[in-house]
């Protein structure tokens, strides 16, 4: 699991802002590997329906993920700005995740803007690690590996 | 010397030469009067103790002297070969394999010294005075001899004349007469290189150019080829023909570095010619006890037969009879066939992409001459791809040999463990798998021999109740079946008591009573695949802790392979193991099922039907047709897959019909695509295992993926 750095005062972290329906997350810049172009995804039969599909990312073969499906979000509604956000997670490998838009990259200081999530840790439905205040608006950071695993 | 550099070379040698001895040993349980075995044990016990003494693993280098020793002795006749010594020296090539095994974990030996094993090889050598006082001296004094092997002296003493056993034909002999009569001078060599030298091939290449430089080499032994090979010991020999004086011949060859010590003298035919009439010629001439000096003695009869123990260096392979055929290899690093292999898999979608341009342009209607041009190039493209990627295949095939060598004498130790007497015939080992799935094989292979010989076989008491031969039989064969390769386990014990399973079954709560009674034979069996679920009544340290199986499964499947069993209680089992020839390309047949393309692998595809509608019959609430007089069912991919088929359900039917084993399959799709040559990708870790159905995927050429459906599952 995913902790959040420790909170010293100084202790920046920089997330890339993306949006999944109405509302921004945010996802920890370190683990992103490439953001593409949405494309053609080959569905693979027999899956969970957040599991749509692989694609052929320069000769290499991703699987991809919703991630509004997997966390109980309206579906994605694909259009000019869906981008797939391509991960490198130890325990899982390479995945690609659709999200609605990429919005830009912001750099948190861990003390004075981020607030931490006072939820259960057990909690299935908690892919939230804190929220980070940014420009008067509110970023829900999200735990990847809480996103991927399979509940 | 840093020898480090050589760790590797050493230790896959090392690995060689024990499995020799292995097979060699049990070659001679079987035959203990076999002279070929003993000179060949000989000589990889004396490979094996020069290379540990190079490297610097004392220990070891003890050990395998003193089996040297004893073999050194059986050789003479001295010590017959009596069962209690096949049980030492297997337990001496057990603690070889010891050190090899630390040797490779951590460069060192170890310090385990087994002074047991020494001190009961030592007590065979000196039990022999009983058998034989008057030879007790003689090999005491060959003993220490060989014992300073890493001295020059005993070699150098043996090596001494050994180009006076050269055996001439009369088309050498007449060369020599008339190079004689034109007043050149004929020499006799033998050269011998140090002990150290790692690279005796270029040294004695290079004395073969040193010499040809001043004459013409006309015999040497051993042969040429051999020589090139490295097939000789330490010393080999030449006849010349050269103007020049002998000593001039031979500072030309001391010249060349890592020479130890080179013996000539000129040659008299007819001496040669008296030599062969001579009784025991051969044997005698080998034997002469040459002095470390540089000159020859005279060919004459041995002076002192003590020394033959230590002089008969070169075994009867030398003469030819014996001589194992080895092939000329290159070691390569796996990585490196890895990349290379990688290289190719790009090259062949790189291919694919070509072919779906040219057949996208050639939609375009473009010029025809332009067009039949691309399409000339392209097939060459292809056909050279396809060689290339066939022969990058083989270089990466190993015969399955180097993992069954070692179940011989598995069985042996078995069969005196269990108490059982049995007998383990092998064939086709020298049936080539790739290289990854060798060594993977070896463990669940393991676990089915072991599987027969505790739980198959049975006593000898029930064997001769039932009438069955007192000696248990087991069977390894290895075939390859178009594009596979399979491998059977085959044992005439008690096979499987399917009664005895579903008992155990309900016992553990596996299976419900009612659910027992609906099983068939073939359920029940595959029951025994579940991991902890082992039928033995007791548990021994051979087999029955439940973990064999079900771990043989998962490891054959991993490698895309399948097992089977077949049983017939109180006759026997026949486990079949089938696995992909190789694992990274394969050719498929490309179909599209509801507007998706799948690849299903042409290993697996028998034949391709055009099937009405109306042929479908159903039996038990199933489809299935009847197609030349077998019932085949029918599986429609596009419920397996949740699409829907494009297809008129009135339309002909293109049926798929595959086997796994012995059932089959028809496979319903929408349309062919046609054969291609698929390069199989993972589909990523996060989704790998997740669909049964799919067994990776492939990038075909116009960048889509397409899946590889694995017709095993559905069958």
């Amino acid at each position: 699991m995913e902790e959040l750095k420790v909170m010293e005062e100084g202790t920046t972290t920089q997330y890339i802002v993306i949006r999944l329906g109405q509302e921004q997350f945010g996802i920890d810049i370190q683990y992103i590997d490439n953001i593409v172009r949405m494309q053609h995804i080959t569905r693979v039969p027999k899956l969970a329906p957040y599991l749509k599909g692989v694609i052929n990312l320069r000769g290499e073969v991703i699987p991809i993920m919703s991630i509004c499906l997997k966390m109980g979000l309206a579906p994605d509604e694909e259009s000019k700005a869906t981008r797939i956000i391509i991960v490198k997670l130890e325990q899982y490998g390479t995945i690609g995740m659709m999200v609605d838009e990429v919005k830009e990259v912001v750099t948190l200081n861990m003390a004075s803007q981020v607030e931490k999530m006072a939820y259960d840790k057990d909690d299935k439905n908690n892919f939230i690690l804190g929220v980070g205040k940014y420009e008067g608006g509110l970023i829900s950071l999200l735990d990847l590996n809480a996103v991927v695993q399979e509940k | 010397m840093d020898v480090s550099q050589y760790l590797e070379i050493f230790l896959d040698e090392t690995t060689e030469h024990l499995q020799n001895l292995n097979t060699q040993i049990l070659e001679l349980e079987q035959d203990p009067e076999n002279m070929d075995t003993i000179n060949e044990i000989f000589r990889a016990a004396h490979s094996l103790k020069g290379m540990a003494g190079t490297m610097g693993y004392k220990r070891m280098q003890t050990l395998t002297h003193d089996m040297e020793n004893v073999f050194s002795e059986v050789r003479n006749g001295n010590i017959k070969v009596k069962a209690n010594m096949i049980d030492i020296l297997f337990q001496c090539l057990d603690a070889l394999e010891e050190y090899t095994g630390n040797i490779r974990e951590t460069s060192d030996e170890g310090t385990n010294d087994n002074e047991p094993l020494i001190k009961q090889l030592n007590d065979i050598l000196n039990s022999k005075g009983g058998d034989n006082a008057q030879a007790a001296p003689e090999a005491s004094a060959s003993a220490p001899g060989e014992a300073s092997g890493t001295e020059n002296s005993p070699a150098g003493e043996t090596g001494g004349a050994k180009w006076q056993d050269i055996k001439l034909d009369s088309t050498d002999k007449m060369v020599i007469t008339e190079a004689q009569k034109q007043g050149k001078k004929v020499y006799g060599l033998t050269v011998k290189v140090q002990e150290t030298c790692l690279l005796k091939a270029a040294r004695a290449f290079l004395v073969f150019k040193a010499v040809e430089e001043l004459g013409e080499i006309i015999v040497s032994n051993p042969s040429a080829q051999d020589i090139e090979d490295e097939h000789f010991d330490l010393d080999f020999s030449l006849l010349v023909i050269t103007e020049a004086p002998l000593e001039k011949v031979e500072d030309a060859i001391k010249n060349v570095s890592e020479i130890d010590t080179v013996t000539g003298d000129s040659i008299d035919l007819d001496k040669i010619k008296d030599e062969e009439k001579e009784a025991p010629g051969q044997e005698g001439t080998e034997n002469a006890p040459a002095p470390a000096k540089e000159e020859a003695p005279k060919p004459s009869k041995p002076a002192k037969p003590t020394a033959a123990p230590a002089s008969e260096n070169k075994p009867a392979a030398k003469n030819g009879a014996a001589k194992p055929v080895v092939n000329r290899t290159v070691r390569v690093d796996i990585e490196k066939l890895d990349v290379l292999m990688n290289l190719v898999s790009e090259l062949i979608i790189a291919k694919n992409s070509l072919v779906a341009a040219a057949s996208a342009s050639d939609a375009m209607q473009k010029g025809p001459s332009v067009q039949s041009g691309v399409n000339e190039h392209i097939e060459y493209l292809e056909s050279v791809t396809t060689n290339l990627h066939e022969s990058v295949m083989k270089v990466r095939m190993v015969p399955i040999e180097s993992v069954v060598n070692k179940f011989p004498r598995m069985i042996r130790d078995l069969s005196k463990k269990l108490d059982k007497k049995m007998e383990l015939y092998m064939s086709g080992e020298e049936t080539e798998l790739d290289r990854t799935v060798v060594d993977e094989i070896g463990d669940p292979l393991m676990h089915l021999l072991r599987n027969s010989a505790d739980h198959g076989l049975e006593s000898a008491e029930v064997r001769a109740q039932r009438g069955k031969p007192a000696v248990g039989s087991i069977w390894l064969d290895a075939y390859q079946d178009g594009n596979n390769v399979v491998i059977e386990v085959r044992d005439d014990g008690n096979g499987i008591d399917t009664e005895a399973v579903k008992n155990k079954a309900i016992e553990r709560g596996t299976i419900t009573p009612e659910q027992a009674a609906n099983m068939s034979e073939k359920e029940i069996i595959d029951l025994l695949f579940l991991p902890s679920f082992s039928t033995a009544k007791q548990v021994t340290d051979v087999s029955g802790r439940g973990v064999g199986l079900d771990v043989v499964k998962s490891k054959i499947e991993a490698l895309s392979g399948e097992v089977e069993v077949h049983s017939t209680l109180g006759e026997g089992s026949t486990w079949t193991i089938r696995l992909p020839l190789t694992l990274a390309i394969i050719q498929a047949l490309m179909v599209v099922v509801g507007g998706e393309k799948y690849a299903i692998s042409l290993g697996s595809i028998q034949t391709i039907e055009d099937i009405s509608p109306d042929e479908i019959k159903l039996v038990q609430n199933k489809e299935v047709i009847h197609l030349r007089g077998n019932v085949i069912p029918i599986i429609r991919l596009d419920k397996e897959l949740d699409v829907v088929s494009s297809k008129n359900p009135e339309d002909n039917m293109v049926v798929i019909i595959a086997k796994k084993g012995d059932r089959t399959a028809g496979f319903v799709v929408d349309e062919l695509l046609g054969q291609q040559e698929i390069v199989i990708k993972s589909m990523g870790k996060y989704i790998d295992n997740k669909c049964k159905l799919i067994s990776g995927a492939t990038i075909l050429g116009d960048g889509e993926v397409a899946l590889i459906l694995d017709a095993n599952v559905l069958i």
